[in-house]
């Protein structure tokens, strides 16, 4: 224990912090500009500046570390003599530009001033005069204004881990400046601009359209984006988002966020949204009253219903939708449908990948706090770059990796590369090879661990029959994973679209379950895990329950006080397929755009096509909703209240933060039809929804929005199968392809976009305005190419002009492009076939030929 | 006293091996070898050495401190960024007497426990450089340096690293960042680099003059050592004498040696026997001294007690056809060019004096500006990460401490010459 006495106070600490963190958790307050909570000390600014007894001269409180017996006093005459001082030295050269500088009311500098500053300056010399530079899409730099506290630079590189700015120049020339000069090209998740306590790094989607005094609401909500979940503050100004704000202390990203949280919010302005309903008249979308589309939708489900059964019905649940909405749509189904047929694009990955795990290790095994990557020793990464996906989650993976873990990448993850400790490269679409190798040699030392003895069986039977791979790495990889002693894996669905991906997924399962090792599942959409969870999914109700359980299916039937079909329903793919051979007649899809993200977009249009009714509840006039025969206008995320559970299954609250001008939320527009069709859903507000899941599913249970609302809401961890300890391993026959092609597609997660919504934010458009395609640079080089050509691209049955960027860390001969721009998406070119076991698309093995534009 | 530090650097060839073989050169490595390290250190703490770049700071308890840390590797690392204004006492060791100095550090590096030297060589020294990597690779070839030091096993490498012209990088912790590759700046303290340093492991960071004093030490014995010069800081020092003076040069003189005696005997008194006004005792940075208050010896405690600081001994002599504040203003501008950029008092403030003073200079100057320069000066003094501004500072407060009216003349007569 540690006492200082601060102004007389006597202080006792436990740690040796510095005074400015002792002074300021004692209320203290000690004016500081290159000082934050969450960077390295600097000790630049000269501001925080204390005196502490039998030291000579005055002390920076932001670098002095606490020692027992410290006696220090914070204010003086002495000590405001010379802030005063450092406040009149940082004005020189700052442009008395308030009235028109976009901080200004917010600016830490500001501050200071009124309170500790001079009333008039005394510099009658020259300023320096920079000007303030736009040549980034995203970021304006006022040089000016900067008083290079360096904040932004620390935050960058040591926070963020970007690296991408630097001080340029010294002494009174410094000056901010990315490495790439003018234009950040960056990972542009703006931490910079949060932590700059001037006017020097501004957000041009937002510069000089906002005061902040002139904001009618803050409301505190969660990000829409991918399933991290980051909390942040939305500023509202007439019924428009002006902001988003990160804080510190708020949520789990503490502060931070990425390029989508920080910038994407504005899909929810663009004037594209629909207003209203929408029903087909000769062929043509025509609008209608709300009356006359829910009318038709009764009439044609019933008729539908009554004539071939529920099995002719089938719905896609949203992972962008709220607990409630996708709660409220597999009731309405599965109750007024009377069907099973529930899935949604999670079964493109997570779903398919979660499922598999929580059957055979258990529920939960795959929801860990973020938190945890910190103190990891050893993590893998694959099937995915984290900082992609789930950047928040990438920069745990990156401070993990500061800390001194090791960080093994295996296939491709750009991020990490600074960062990584190995790298392997597998042979394509041979990914669980290489794992069932790693997972064999790991049995020979640790196994069997006989706490699963279906698993132990299986790794047994492997162990028979693998080769060691030759590939350069690998037994690295293997003395690495057994050095860990807490053993983290970050597993991206990249490997489960793969026609065995459950091969890759029990070798993963069979690492952990050996390793202990603690396994994160990449969540690229808001609710993936809240859907799971909600039930939707043709073979289980909510909280996981399995549907063909009758005890299980039973207490629904009582409590939702109707039948439920006991039969599993069918899978994303299967609905297609049924679809298109007519078996389901009609499809209710919310908040989802299967014609553009579900692979082989061409056939998932011809089956949608071949529906006999075909309903959609959007936002926007997706590719699904302009084959539809009635469209719905729902809420975005930020016009409605609810919640969402994240990848490491926290449930989070959504506030509603804007009145929308038209539209309904997805659960009241369900519930009314479901009303309709005699299934009555009295809900008046969404913490009915809640209540009523909280009093039904075991792992939302007695939860309340209060509650939510204090934090820290995760369902309980049991770690045991729902279906009971399994006997056998679900596998399927092996396959063998030889991959022999000069290139191989597969889809990309960019960074800055993400599925159908971030495609109408202007300014990610902004960031990443065109799709391309990503190629290693030693391959592009042979081709004769160099980044930014144009090449065409022909795949077996189709062909795509598009833009190459090349990737010097790209080795194997895959090449990427995403599914996030209108008409030139991965997936209208990618074929599949079914995993049989995860029932998840297997991508692998497009073959194309680029040639030069 | 017979030159130590200075031997032989007549000999036009003086920096080849043979000829510092031919003196006696390398001789004390085997002589330092036979002493536990532990012992060496014994040795320079009781010749009482202190470190000649500048702060006198006892080079045994440095050296003893990163000696401790259990820490390895560890790193010596020797300041050759000789960029103090009027300081090129350095650099006769490293153009004609560079085996010198990798003696010095082979044996300082035994001492301490480091297998691996850099120095780090002032970008302006270019001459410097090719000197030194011949003279290292010669000390390999006779294996002086390497992985089996004289057929033990005792092991030490070095390299030289050239700054870009950074007077910062002088300051022992910015060079350490330089030296990674990072941006010269200064770094907080504590940690000291002697516990974390170059690449976080422990430094010690030595002048090349200092390190030269190592082998006089083995040599010679600490107690023949501790009789030269002033008694709490003993040995021999090099003073750098430049401005108006008839003889200037390097001096390798007793420590403590008077600065009148050095001027007037040694450096040959006053150029065209004009009469002396001022000196800056030890570098731009130490407080300058007027004529009638230069009769003090020239060591580490003597000259705190008369207004100054002996700094790295680079005395500037000015005689009365000197204009005080365009020597205060050419300081400035100095001082602001060097100025890192990284604390704000030293980055706005020397840039503010600057500007004010070549105002003044320019005859522009104003009524309240000798105030101003005054507080300006005092809100840098003390307030700085690291000394360059209080370097900075120190010297307007000095000048208008001694000429203060040179500074009021030249505002009322508007820019004529004194």
């Amino acid at each position: 224990m540690i006492t200082i006495t601060i102004n007389g106070k006597e202080i006792k600490l436990e740690k040796p912090v510095t005074v400015l963190e002792a002074a300021r958790a004692n209320g203290i307050k000690i004016p500081a500009l290159c000082a934050h909570e969450q960077l390295e000390k600097y000790g630049g600014c000269r501001l925080c500046l204390v005196e502490v007894e039998k030291m000579p001269r005055l002390q920076t409180s932001c670098t002095l570390t606490v020692a027992d017996g410290m006696v220090i006093k914070t204010e003086s005459e002495n000590i405001t003599k010379a802030r005063r001082g450092v406040l009149e030295f940082l004005l020189i050269n700052h442009p008395l530009d308030c009235p028109v500088c976009d901080k200004a009311g917010e600016c830490e500098l500001q501050d200071l001033v009124s309170k500790y500053g001079a009333s008039a300056g005394r510099f009658k010399e020259e300023k320096r005069k920079t000007p303030e530079s736009h040549e980034d899409r995203i970021l304006a730099r006022n040089m000016e204004r900067c008083i290079l506290c360096t904040r932004c630079v620390r935050m960058c590189k040591d926070v963020q881990g970007a690296s991408a700015l630097t001080i340029v120049e010294r002494g009174g020339k410094s000056r901010m400046e990315p490495f790439s000069r003018e234009s950040f090209n960056c990972e542009y998740c703006g931490n910079c601009h949060t932590v700059c306590p001037v006017g020097a790094i501004l957000a041009r989607p937002n510069i000089h359209n906002y005061r902040p005094w002139q904001i009618d609401r803050e409301v505190e909500t969660v990000c829409p984006y991918c399933g991290v979940g980051c909390s942040f503050i939305l500023q509202v100004r007439d019924e428009s988002i002006k902001r988003t704000i990160p804080k510190l202390g708020l949520g789990l990203n503490n502060g931070l966020l990425c390029s989508r949280g920080r910038w994407g919010y504005d899909f929810a302005n663009n004037p594209e949204r629909l207003k209203y309903p929408l029903i087909r008249k000769n062929g043509k979308l025509e609008q209608s009253s709300w009356d006359e589309a829910l009318g038709l939708i009764v009439n044609k489900l019933q008729t539908i219903k009554n004539t071939q059964g529920g099995k002719a019905i089938a719905g896609i649940a949203s992972p962008r939708c709220t607990n409630e909405d996708n709660y409220v749509f597999q009731k309405f189904l599965r109750t007024a449908c009377q069907t099973n047929n529930i899935d949604s694009v999670s079964r493109l990955g997570f779903a398919s990948a979660q499922r598999y795990f929580e059957d055979i290790l258990g529920q939960g095994i795959t929801a860990n706090m973020i938190a945890g990557l910190k103190n990891s020793d050893v993590i893998i990464v694959l099937g995915g770059d984290p900082t992609a996906v789930n950047p928040i989650l990438g920069l745990s993976v990156r401070a993990a990796a500061r800390n001194g873990a090791k960080i093994v990448v295996i296939g491709n993850a750009k991020g990490l590369e600074r960062f990584k400790t190995l790298k392997v490269t597998p042979p394509v679409f041979k990914e669980a090879d290489v794992l069932e190798a790693v997972l064999s040699e790991i049995a020979k030392v640790k196994g069997p661990r006989g706490e699963k003895p279906a698993i132990d069986k299986r790794i047994n039977e492997l162990a028979g029959k693998y080769r060691t791979p030759e590939i350069s790495g690998f037994n690295e990889l293997k003395e690495l994973l057994l050095s860990g002693k807490s053993v983290s894996i970050v597993l991206g669905t990249d490997i489960v679209q793969r026609t065995n991906g459950h091969k890759a997924l029990f070798a993963v399962a069979g690492i952990t379950y050996l390793l202990e090792a603690r396994l994160y599942l990449l969540s690229e959409r808001a609710n993936e895990q809240g859907l799971i969870d909600m039930g939707c999914l043709p073979d289980a109700l909510p909280g996981g329950r399995p549907l063909n359980i009758n005890d299980f299916r039973k207490r629904f039937e009582t409590s939702w006080g109707s039948s439920i079909p006991s039969d599993n329903g069918l899978t994303l793919m299967e609905i297609v397929d049924a679809s298109r051979d007519k078996k389901i007649k009609a499809l209710y899809v919310m908040g989802e755009n299967p014609a553009f993200n579900i692979p082989n977009n061409p056939y998932v249009k011809e089956a949608l096509s071949a529906l006999e009714f075909l309903v959609v509840q959007d936002i926007f006039l997706t590719e699904t909703a302009e084959i539809a025969h009635v469209v719905l206008p729902a809420l975005s995320w930020s016009e409605k209240d609810g919640t969402y559970t994240n990848l490491e299954r926290r449930i989070q609250r959504l506030r509603k933060a804007v009145n929308a001008p038209s539209g309904m939320e997805d659960w009241k527009i369900i519930s009314e039809v479901s009303n309709r069709m005699g299934c009555k859903m009295q809900y008046r507000g969404t913490e009915e929804i809640i209540d009523e899941i909280a009093d039904i599913s075991p792992l939302y249970k007695g939860l309340t929005y209060d509650e939510i609302t204090k934090g820290n809401c995760l369902w309980p961890y049991k770690g045991e199968p729902l279906r009971g300890v399994i006997s056998e391993i679900p596998a399927a026959p092996e396959k063998s392809d030889d991959y022999k092609g000069d290139f191989y597609l597969v889809p990309e997660k960019l960074l800055f976009h993400s599925g159908t919504l971030s495609r109408r934010s202007s300014s990610l458009n902004r960031i990443c305005p065109e799709p391309s395609l990503k190629i290693g640079e030693g391959h592009a080089q042979r081709l004769g190419l160099k980044d930014g050509d144009n090449v065409k691209i022909h795949a077996s049955d189709g062909n795509l002009s598009i833009k190459i960027s090349t990737d010097r860390y790209i080795k194997d001969n895959l090449v990427f492009i995403s599914n996030n721009f209108e008409g030139r998406g991965v997936f209208s070119l990618l074929r599949y076939s079914l995993d049989p076991v995860t029932k998840a698309p297997g991508l692998e093995g497009c073959e194309i030929k680029i040639e030069k534009a | 006293m017979e030159n130590f530090l200075l031997k032989n650097i007549e000999n036009p060839d003086s920096a080849d091996i043979e000829e510092y073989l031919k003196i006696g050169g390398y001789k004390n490595i085997a002589k330092a070898f036979e002493l536990e390290p532990k012992a060496i250190i014994e040795e320079v703490k009781k010749a009482g050495l202190r470190g000649r770049g500048g702060a006198g700071f006892p080079t045994a308890m440095k050296w003893s401190f990163a000696a401790a840390d259990p820490k390895f590797p560890k790193y010596l690392l020797c300041n050759a960024d000789e960029g103090e204004p009027g300081t090129f006492k350095d650099r006769p060791i490293l153009e004609k007497n560079p085996h010198l100095l990798i003696e010095g550090m082979v044996i300082s590096g035994y001492a301490l426990g480091a297998e691996y030297g850099y120095i780090y060589l002032r970008g302006e020294y270019p001459h410097a450089k090719d000197v030194l990597n011949k003279a290292i690779s010669q000390a390999y070839e006779k294996n002086y340096l390497g992985d089996n030091i004289l057929g033990k096993s005792i092991k030490f490498h070095l390299a030289v690293h050239q700054g870009a012209g950074a007077y910062i990088c002088g300051e022992e912790t910015a060079l350490i960042e330089s030296l990674e590759g990072k941006r010269g700046q200064p770094r907080t303290r504590p940690p000291f680099p002697v516990n974390v340093g170059a690449w976080a492991m422990p430094t010690v960071v030595n002048n090349v003059e200092t390190l030269c004093n190592i082998p006089y030490i083995i040599s010679i014995g600490s107690e023949a050592y501790s009789q030269i010069g002033s008694k709490d800081c003993p040995g021999p020092k090099l003073y750098c004498v430049s401005g108006c003076v008839e003889k200037p040069g390097v001096y390798e003189l007793p420590m403590g040696t008077s600065l009148k005696d050095i001027i007037f005997n040694h450096a040959g008194g006053i150029k065209g026997g004009k009469k002396l006004k001022a000196v800056i005792p030890g570098g731009i940075s130490t407080p300058v001294l007027p004529e009638s208050m230069i009769d003090c010896p020239m060591d580490f405690s003597s000259m705190p007690k008369h207004g100054s600081m002996l700094g790295s001994g680079a005395v500037i002599v000015m005689d009365e056809s000197v204009c005080m504040v365009k020597v205060t203003y050419r300081a400035l501008k100095f001082f602001e060019h060097e100025s890192c950029g990284k604390c704000t008092p030293c980055r706005e403030g020397t840039e503010w004096l600057r500007k004010s003073l070549g105002r003044i200079e320019r005859g522009e100057g104003r009524e309240g500006d000798i105030e101003l320069l005054q507080e300006i000066s005092e809100n840098i003094m003390g307030k700085t990460f690291c000394p360059l501004g209080d370097g900075a500072a120190g010297v307007v407060l000095g000048m208008l401490k001694h000429f203060k009216g040179e500074f009021e003349e030249k505002i009322k007569a508007k820019g004529s010459r004194v």
